[in-house]
């Protein structure tokens, strides 16, 4: 009896514990944000997630930075300037230093993008460098001066020495090897790293001694909270300050929360579908106007995203330089039905849609939901899915390797912000498989269109020659043009400053919190 | 008994190496090329030719494995695709947290499991008995990931909500504080709970028709006596065993139950591995839980042998 | 000579099988428990053979307009993410368990039972080969298995359910060695052997319906552990396609929703759950039926 008691005793004290013990007050001085996966590793130049990027650009610095707005803006560069069609002088600033004492010089500068630029080192974003399949020459002029050189007229580099990729490290630590800056991590940045503990959490402290303005905050901590729910829970008790990613369906639970905004920005990947237009049915043009006008976008962005997406009114979205909007497919059976008769399509014609499952949000249900809303039309769709890694080799093949994808699902993101990135690799003939232009698609007006807009350096006639081309594009309507995401961020409402980029990176340097 | 120990080593070895082999071999069930699989599809072709040297898919298949298994035990196991981070690194980060979770998992299930099993025993055909012989049933019956979602709900939901408190009463996911720990022991723990009472009790039951039972009682020992001194002692040498076998099962159900909660062992390495096709964790993963399992397991025989002595030389 | 072989031929052909089936329901259908796991079982054949006309509505229609809606008048136990009949799934969801279970279980019968038949009754190298390889199959710990096979082979529907069948092969081998071990011994295999019958016909006619009754007994226990195999490789991605309506797939898809929809995940745990108690409560109570004395290995 009396140990019944006893244990009775053990199991109240312990319940109450429970209740009474509320979730752990965050402190003003530390801003904890909850992500969804891990870093890779602390590589700059070797990682390729968001995420990843998130964390380490508040310790590296890449030579200019990308406003969310698309406008170029110096960061350890002062200034840049084309010295000749192919070739662009970089003046960096001077004085600033890596943590460990190294001084930042071209010479710094030099040694990050030889490395990434050396395809012994695979580095995934080497071709942001690489122009016409050659790669670009850097050549110091003097301690803080370099000029970078590239085989034909290239008017986005400026733009790609934006990206995350191209962040500086410590020459001293970039000598040491792959290994070494896997697991260490030596930037200019805002902050240093203090500690990563595999899947559980990376925390990063003020850097004391930073050229730039000192962030208010100390601390940040980058948790690992994988499950969606979790996020909204942790956000909810305020045990977090930031969750990424909320499901759309939570949207309306966390805008009714007094203590929670919800940050609603739009994010630079537009999810689509290609036709091969070199197979049946969407050989023909009218059977892929058809398919654009029987797919209800608006009401795919209302219900499954609670309006969490951008009906897509380009091939690309409204934040990259070069956008133009075009006049959306709206829902309208009736054209289809019209479309399809006259193109010869038979009631009931079965054609097979792929969609990668898990990669992007909600990507099985949307192509579930277009199987739905063909079927109307008449159209049987067959979904079939594939894991990631061979999704695409197989989506993307050469025809010769006997090609007989119909339409199949994918996203395309554009983290320089020029359309240059958007579109060439996806529509100039050039790029057809084992390139990026799945759906070989070929028109010569379109590739001259493109071609001059890469090599121009004059903004104004990129983006005409950008305008033309893309309203040729959705004419001929190589793709079912689907809608482009936005990114739904929870955030406390004692914090502020804190930025969302369309590129999916988050800047917690300027975040104040009360 | 050394000489038992000897043995029953050296019978662990072929299976050691069987299972090794098995695991080795299976990157072959890949569609495509084996050092593709092991590279990553990002990888340089340089890497990719240097994956292919080490594993000399040119030679017989047994010098293949001969060249896997010598590198594994220098502590080479490839690179993650994904980090590039060496696997046994990877792995050395993590396994701890999973022995973590399974000892504290082993410990509750078993006091629980021990304590209902022989509560039962001495009350057969009872309420108590057939009720928590059916409870037990349906502990093991339940999906263990099901299990860690309904305590999730509970606990993160429904007990604030009831309550009326500010946030969750444990953490959902994650890891860092013991309060991270309750819900995947109690995830974990349930399905070998249940399995710990029902073998107890049929084991108590045995022990509790022996004549020497009887004799104890006829001698007017008192009944708490009887059953522990007498009862569960004798009986403990099967619950020991089983004990042991629960230990490996849990580094099993702890894949599942880190997927749900999030926690950061091998076991959700494993899984994240196999989402992102990073075929040398998934190959080092299994293979480090399973040589445990067997070790596990032959441990549990010494020990089983050690407390009955009839073992050694059967 | 022939007279005297026919005569005992027939005497060992008397139909033994019928009348012991017969004494096996009847003691069956005494136990409480085991009509509980019974009912279970048989609801379970009935809503997986007539799930397509006994569903309220096309599991596969997305209604989105419903997404996520909690149960409801007209659709009782709610909507999933796409606005899809949960009801509906969970039926169409049984057939799908059932095939799994019944293929998987079959692997494991076909070709573990003949392996531990020939492991038990000839004994020497074979035996040592065959247990050699239930050793190290059996050196996984429980789905680890079946998880590393399904991850290299790609995930599938048929690779889920042979990885399963792989994994229950051990355990019948084991099982069905060690009765063919027992039943070796008996005096009639040694009559039999005097009387000039060859191995084959003392495998099929003497040893085989003499193992049958643990097998009967495992093969029910073993479609629990194969239906919950099944929901566990569904629910890490492993199993079917994700639209297809399997029980652990619907647990995967719908824990995003957990806390705002948590009827998504609650059906398709529970169906899973009565459904394996059931077969459990079945298999032991046919064990405790067929052969008291049965040891669990």
């Amino acid at each position: 009896m009396k140990q019944r008691t006893f244990a009775l005793l053990i199991v109240t004290v312990l319940l109450a514990s429970f209740l009474v013990m509320g979730p752990a007050a965050a402190q003003s001085d530390t801003l904890t944000i909850a992500s969804g996966t891990d870093i890779e590793n602390l590589n700059i130049h070797i990682v390729t997630s968001s995420p990843s990027f998130s964390v380490l650009e508040h310790i590296y610095e890449p030579l200019f930075s990308m406003s969310p707005e698309g406008e170029l803006e110096p960061l350890l560069a002062e200034s840049i300037e084309a010295t000749s069609d192919t070739t662009y002088r970089i003046t960096l600033k001077e004085g600033i230093s890596f943590t460990d004492g190294t001084p930042l010089n071209a010479e710094a500068v030099k040694a990050n993008l030889d490395w990434v630029l050396d395809e012994a080192n695979g580095a995934p974003f080497r071709f942001l460098l690489v122009v016409n399949g050659e790669p670009a020459e850097v050549a110091v002029v003097d301690e803080y001066t370099l000029e970078i050189t590239t085989a034909a007229p290239f008017a986005p580099l400026p733009a790609h020495l934006s990206h995350g990729a191209l962040g500086i490290i410590s020459p001293a630590l970039l000598e040491q090897g792959a290994d070494a800056m896997a697991s260490n991590a030596v930037g200019t940045g805002p902050y240093v790293l203090e500690s990563w503990s595999r899947a559980e959490e990376v925390v990063l402290k003020r850097n004391p001694d930073y050229w730039g303005e000192a962030p208010a905050i100390e601390t940040l901590v980058f948790k690992v909270v994988q499950e969606d729910g979790a996020r909204i829970v942790e956000i909810e008790a305020g045990t977090v300050d930031v969750a990424v990613r909320v499901p759309p369906a939570e949207i309306p639970r966390l805008e009714a929360n007094p203590n929670i905004d919800v940050v609603v920005t739009p994010g630079l990947r537009t999810i689509y579908v290609f036709f091969n237009v070199n197979n049946e049915p969407f050989d023909d043009v009218r059977v892929r106007q058809a398919v654009n006008y029987a797919v209800d976008t608006q009401a795919i962005v209302d219900n499954l995203f609670e309006g969490a997406a951008l009906v897509s009114t380009a091939p690309f979205a409204p934040p990259i330089f070069g956008y133009a909007e075009q006049q959306p497919y709206e829902r309208d059976v009736e054209r289809a039905r019209q479309l399809l008769a006259e193109a010869g399509v038979e009631e009931g014609t079965t054609v097979v849609l792929y969609h990668p499952t898990g990669r992007y949000v909600q990507d099985a249900l949307v192509a579930d939901a277009i199987r739905a809303q063909l079927a109307e039309v008449g159209l049987n769709v067959e979904l079939r899915t594939l894991e990631w890694t061979q999704y695409v080799p197989h989506v993307r093949r050469p025809m010769e390797e006997g090609n007989d994808v119909q339409f199949a699902m994918l996203g395309w993101s554009t983290p320089t912000m020029d359309a240059d990135y958007a579109l060439f690799a996806l529509f100039h003939s050039s790029e057809v498989p084992p390139g990026f232009n799945g759906s070989f698609y070929s028109n010569p007006e379109v590739d001259r269109l493109l071609e001059e807009a890469r090599s121009t350096l004059d903004p104004e006639a990129r983006k005409a020659a950008y305008s033309e081309a893309i309203s040729i594009i959705w004419e001929e309507a190589p793709w079912l043009f689907l809608y482009s995401e936005i990114q739904v961020t929870a955030i406390r409402n004692n914090v502020s400053g804190f930025i969302v980029h369309p590129d999916e990176s988050l800047i917690a340097t300027f975040a104040e919190k009360n | 008994m050394t000489q038992f120990i000897i043995r029953r080593l050296l019978l662990a070895l072929p299976t050691l190496i069987g299972a090794s082999f098995l695991v080795f071999w299976s990157i072959r069930l890949v569609p495509g090329d084996p050092a593709l699989a092991l590279a990553g599809e990002l990888a340089t072709p340089e890497y990719i030719a240097q994956v292919r040297e080490k594993l000399g898919l040119d030679q017989p298949i047994l010098i293949q494995y001969a060249n896997y298994i010598g590198n594994v035990l220098q502590g080479d196991m490839g690179r993650s695709v994904r980090s590039g981070i060496p696997v046994l690194e990877e792995i050395q980060i993590r396994l701890p947290r999973t022995l973590l979770l399974a000892s504290i998992s082993l410990i509750v299930s078993s006091v629980f499991g021990i304590a209902i099993g022989v509560t039962s025993a001495t009350k057969p055909n009872s309420w108590f008995d057939g009720g928590s012989m059916i409870f037990a049933l349906l502990g093991v019956s339940m999906p263990i990931f099901w299990l860690g979602l309904m305590l999730m709900i509970f606990f993160s939901v429904l007990l604030p909500q009831w309550f009326g408190l500010p946030g969750p009463v444990l953490p959902p996911t994650g890891s860092g504080t013991w309060q991270h720990l309750v819900m995947p022991v109690i995830a974990l723990a349930a399905n070998s709970m249940a399995l710990q009472a029902r073998m107890t009790r049929a084991c108590m039951l045995e022990v509790l028709q022996q004549d020497y039972i009887r004799t104890a009682r006829a001698k007017g020992q008192q009944e708490r006596l009887v059953i522990y001194r007498h009862g569960l002692r004798n009986a403990l040498l099967p619950i020991v065993t089983v004990l042991g076998l629960q230990f490996g099962t849990l580094l099993g159900g702890a894949v599942l139950t880190e997927t749900v909660f999030a926690w950061p062992g091998i076991g959700r390495l494993l899984v994240d591995a196999i989402a992102f096709r990073d075929y040398p964790i998934v190959q080092g993963a299994v293979l480090v839980i399973a040589t445990g399992f067997v070790l596990t397991n032959l441990f549990v025989d010494i020990l089983y042998a050690y407390l009955d002595p009839r073992i050694r030389y059967a | 000579m022939a007279t005297l072989t026919r005569t005992t031929k027939k005497l060992y052909d008397r139909p033994v099988q019928r009348s012991r089936t017969y004494t096996w329901l009847k003691r069956l259908l005494r136990k409480p428990t085991a009509i509980v796991g019974l009912l279970i079982v048989l609801a379970f054949l009935v809503i997986a053979l007539t799930a397509p006309w006994i569903s309220p509505h096309n599991y596969d229609l997305a209604d989105f307009t419903n997404a996520r809606r909690g149960p409801s008048a007209v659709y009782p136990l709610g909507n999933d993410e796409l606005g899809r009949d949960m009801l509906s799934r969970l039926f169409h969801g049984a057939r799908i368990s059932l095939t799994l279970g019944l293929t998987s279980v079959a692997i494991g019968l076909l070709i573990g039972v003949p392996l531990g038949i020939l492991s038990g009754y000839f004994g020497g190298t074979l035996n040592l080969l065959i247990m050699s390889a239930v050793d190290i199959m059996l050196a996984f710990p429980s789905i680890l298995l079946a998880i590393m096979l399904v991850a290299f082979l790609g995930p599938s529907l048929q690779n889920a359910m042979l990885a399963i069948g792989i994994l229950s092969i051990p355990v019948y081998t084991r099982l069905v060695r060690s009765s063919t071990l027992t039943t070796k011994e008996e005096l009639f295999i040694e009559a039999a052997r005097a009387l000039g019958a060859s191995h084959l016909t003392i495998l099929w006619r003497h040893i085989l319906p003499n193992v049958l009754a643990p097998v009967i007994v495992q093969s029910t226990l073993q479609m629990a552990v194969a239906i919950q195999a099944a929901a566990a490789l569904g629910f890490l991605g492993l199993g079917a396609p994700p639209d297809v309506p399997e029980w652990g797939n619907m647990l995967q898809k719908g824990r995003t929703y957990i806390f705002s929809a948590p009827h998504i995940v609650l059906y398709p745990g529970l169906a899973t759950m009565l459904v394996v108690f059931g077969f459990s409560l079945l298999g032991d109570g046919l064990r405790d039926v067929l052969d008291p004395r049965l040891n669990r290995d």
